[in-house]
């Protein structure tokens, strides 16, 4: 059994709406029971997984004066930046290059791990000779190399002239050293021939390209291409449709544009197409029709004379971007040979916001080096936080033996835990705690919270706390380094102890016996976890400082507002031994 | 008649460093401490992995070039069996190491060894963790156990890191900050420990 350290989840009050208008009463160990099915958090309901969180990740709206979790708040991104070369990519780029890093980090497409440049040295051509070892050779290739499992791009055969911008060297090769020519360099082709020879000489020229094995990128330009020029003309012999022969009114380009300008720019309206006339489709691979190659004899006869481990696994096929340097349907990478460097994703600095009153939570500064915050307003900053720690009593019999954090708990025997209440902010707070008598689930266990309605000091300077009352600090510390903890007496409405901005309490459990009876299903995964809901209700007084417009020469002292915060958490104190 | 203090576990230096007795620190005039920093039993950093001095006119100018193989922060904690060992490459021809910088508030946990080319502050590095050569690793980074940063590496702030090869696998909430400072654990360990703070 895995052992178990206490932990504390807390509930935001997000997960369900009705705590929004609920009445927030105390709610003492002996009402809050069963009975009220809706008032007592169930930790094992399935729903409750999704609402519980430890207190670092929950942040608290000054404004609203309620916590926030990672669920309900509202992100907004500040920074895209590649998360290798940390550098700052503006939004703008994000539109045209995609998330990706277009620098020159990238992932082993076998491993993930982070590949590095290298240059690859090439080996002398006269072997007799020897070469200095720093001259650099005259054009020396880099290749790309993982240090983790020393995987290099020349085993797909790829190698670089220069050591910079990989991602747009990559771009222009494909698996096994051939070139293609991306979508830039194509459209430049173009218009070089349309200026050359015009419209024909380009149909020709796309046409002849087509005859080579067409990737994602071609396929998609010739499309576009051959799309454009059939609603732009379409064949006047196709067009036995249209009764509307006048042009300058009727001709299909200008019928189209007026269209667009009442339909708000839609390219394929139905109404206009009609009147364009009868269109085709690609006929030739030029116009970018891929005819599908549904013969896959040469893969499979490849793949009986290759290994298991030459073949791509899901996760490595899921990682690689989408390649526009290859085929379409069939282009899904089956062996390793055709897996490609993974650019890095972007990653991202966000800014958080309350939902309902919009105002900033969290806000980073924009900077991907500095990691301050400009406004972070965390509930750790509200609320008490509180730790857990296993108690041990002298039994009837003498000194009772330490027990070991996460030790199991033996069904059916007391057990004492010490909960220590930390109080964070600078005034005094009042905490009233309720728990069920029986924890939910098949095998409730017994709790009694010893103490549930206590104050703690507020968390003023460790100074001026000294400085104030030397004596009273003294004969405290006295009292408790003194005493071992026979000395004091678990009593039912009394502290544990007290400190400078803390209190401790304990709380008795009696552990559940997990003896399953007949007819009953087995023990679920973490059934013997001893999770204990608790209700938590703080109330403090606070400044109502600066709100008040009506402050006049008369008042002297600051309008004091009562305030107070109830959530549900749930404590987890350890697994009970079974059987 | 005086009677000698007890020999302690630890040496505690002036400027709060503890370090024990019994780690083993090679090559200490190359090994910077910030101050406050804990160096438990059995911990090795090696310092004479130094930068091999290159021939330039630098070295006649200052009188003992600064050779740094370690520079720690505050308030670090080395936990026990740990090594820091500066990473070391081929630079212009030459086999040559390059120093190792740990910034503040550094957990180490036990037995890792740590070969990074620089670590920020606020980093809580797991046990039995290798972090390959010349990586590096921001701010407020948590390492989880057994993990295995390959040579090379960057990560960034505000990351939770885990597998072998490593990968960022969360980010650290705007509430856990806090836990990645190292006063109150300096204070439990020493000649006089302090009760952890509970």
């Amino acid at each position: 059994m895995a052992p178990l350290n206490p932990y504390t989840y807390i509930q935001c009050p997000c997960s369900d709406s009705a705590s929004l208008g609920r009445p927030s009463d105390a709610t003492s160990p002996t009402s809050a029971d069963g009975d009220d099915e809706d008032n007592t958090f169930d930790p094992r309901a399935p729903r409750a997984n999704f609402s519980l969180y430890p207190l670092e990740y929950l942040l608290y709206c000054e404004d609203c004066h309620q916590i926030r979790c990672p669920r309900c708040i509202t992100e907004e991104i500040a920074t895209y930046f590649c998360p290798s070369c940390l550098f700052e990519v503006p939004s703008s780029n994000l539109k045209s290059e995609g998330n990706r890093c277009t620098r020159s980090c990238f992932q082993c497409p076998i491993c993930i791990g982070p590949l590095s440049v290298t240059s690859i040295e090439t080996p002398p051509s006269d072997p007799t000779l020897l070469a200095p070892d720093h001259a650099a050779t005259p054009h020396s290739t880099y290749s790309l190399i993982c240090s983790y499992c020393n995987w290099s791009s020349t085993e797909i055969g790829i190698q670089f002239d220069k050591p910079n911008s990989i991602h747009a060297q990559l771009a222009k090769i494909r698996n096994g050293g051939a070139s293609r020519l991306t979508a830039k360099e194509r459209k430049e082709r173009r218009k070089e021939l349309s200026h050359r020879g015009g419209e024909a000489a380009v149909v020709a020229a796309s046409e002849a390209s087509g005859g080579q094995d067409m990737d994602l990128e071609t396929q998609f330009a010739n499309l576009k291409l051959f799309y454009n020029s059939q609603l732009a003309d379409p064949n006047a012999e196709d067009n036995g449709l249209s009764s509307l022969g006048d042009l300058g009114f009727s001709s299909p380009s200008s019928l189209s544009r007026i269209m667009n300008l009442y339909t708000g720019g839609k390219l394929h309206d139905p109404r206009a197409k009609s009147k364009l006339g009868a269109m085709r489709e690609a006929i030739t691979a030029g116009e970018g029709l891929l005819e599908p190659n549904l013969d896959e004899s040469s893969l499979i006869s490849q793949l009986h004379q290759s290994d298991f481990l030459d073949t791509a696994s899901s996760t490595q096929i899921c990682s690689q971007p989408p390649n526009l340097g290859e085929l379409h349907l069939h282009g899904a990478a089956r062996f390793n040979s055709s897996l490609r460097p993974v650019p890095y994703l972007l990653r991202t600095k966000r800014s958080k916001r309350c939902p309902v009153c919009r105002h900033i939570i969290s806000k980073p500064e924009a900077k991907v080096q500095t990691t301050r915050f400009r406004i972070r307003l965390v509930a750790g900053s509200y609320i008490p936080s509180i730790s857990i720690r296993r108690l041990n009593l002298p039994g009837p019999n003498g000194p009772a033996a330490p027990a070991i954090l996460g030790d199991l708990l033996e069904p059916l025997k007391p057990v004492h835990f010490l909960l220590t209440f930390k109080n964070p902010i600078f005034e005094s707070l009042k905490v009233t705690l309720g728990a069920p008598a029986k924890t939910p689930g098949r095998f409730p266990s017994k709790v009694t919270v010893l103490c549930p309605q206590f104050d703690i000091d507020a968390n003023t300077d460790v100074w001026d706390e000294a400085l104030k009352d030397n004596d009273r600090e003294s004969s405290n510390r006295s009292r408790r380094r003194a005493g071992t903890e026979s000395q004091f007496q678990v009593e039912v409405g009394k502290i544990w102890e007290r400190g400078r901005n803390w209190v401790s309490i304990v709380v008795e459990v009696v552990p559940a016996s997990l003896k399953l009876e007949a007819g009953q299903d087995v023990l679920k995964e973490d059934e013997d976890v001893l999770e204990i809901p608790m209700f938590v209700r703080i109330e403090w007084e606070a400044e109502n400082g600066g709100e008040d417009a009506a402050s006049g020469p008369g008042r002297d002292k600051e309008q004091k507002e009562k305030r107070e915060l109830a959530y549900w958490c749930v404590l987890g104190l350890g697994r009970i031994r079974q059987g | 008649m005086s009677r000698r203090p007890p020999r302690g576990e630890y040496i505690e230096t002036d400027t709060g460093n503890k370090v024990a007795r019994k780690a083993t620190l090679v090559g200490t005039q190359n090994i910077m401490l910030g101050g406050k920093t804990v160096i438990q039993p059995e911990v090795m950093i090696r310092g004479d992995l130094i930068r091999s001095i290159q021939s330039s006119s630098s070295s006649s100018s200052s009188g003992t070039p600064n050779n740094t193989a370690v520079a720690i922060g505050r308030y670090c904690f080395l936990s026990r069996a740990s090594c820091l060992r500066p990473p070391g490459r081929l630079y212009k021809g030459a086999f040559t190491y390059m120093p190792l910088r740990m910034g503040d508030h550094v957990f180490v946990g036990p037995s890792s060894v740590i070969q990074a080319a620089s670590i920020g502050n606020h980093v809580h590095i797991g046990a039995r963790v290798v972090v390959g050569e010349f990586a590096i690793i921001k701010d407020y980074v948590r390492v989880l156990d057994e993990t295995v940063i390959p040579p090379n590496m960057v990560i960034s702030s505000f990351s939770i890191v885990a597998g072998q090869p490593a990968r960022v696998i969360g980010e650290v909430p705007e509430g856990g900050h806090e836990a990645f400072e190292l006063r109150d654990l300096y204070k439990t360990v020493g000649n006089n420990p302090q009760p952890a703070a509970s």
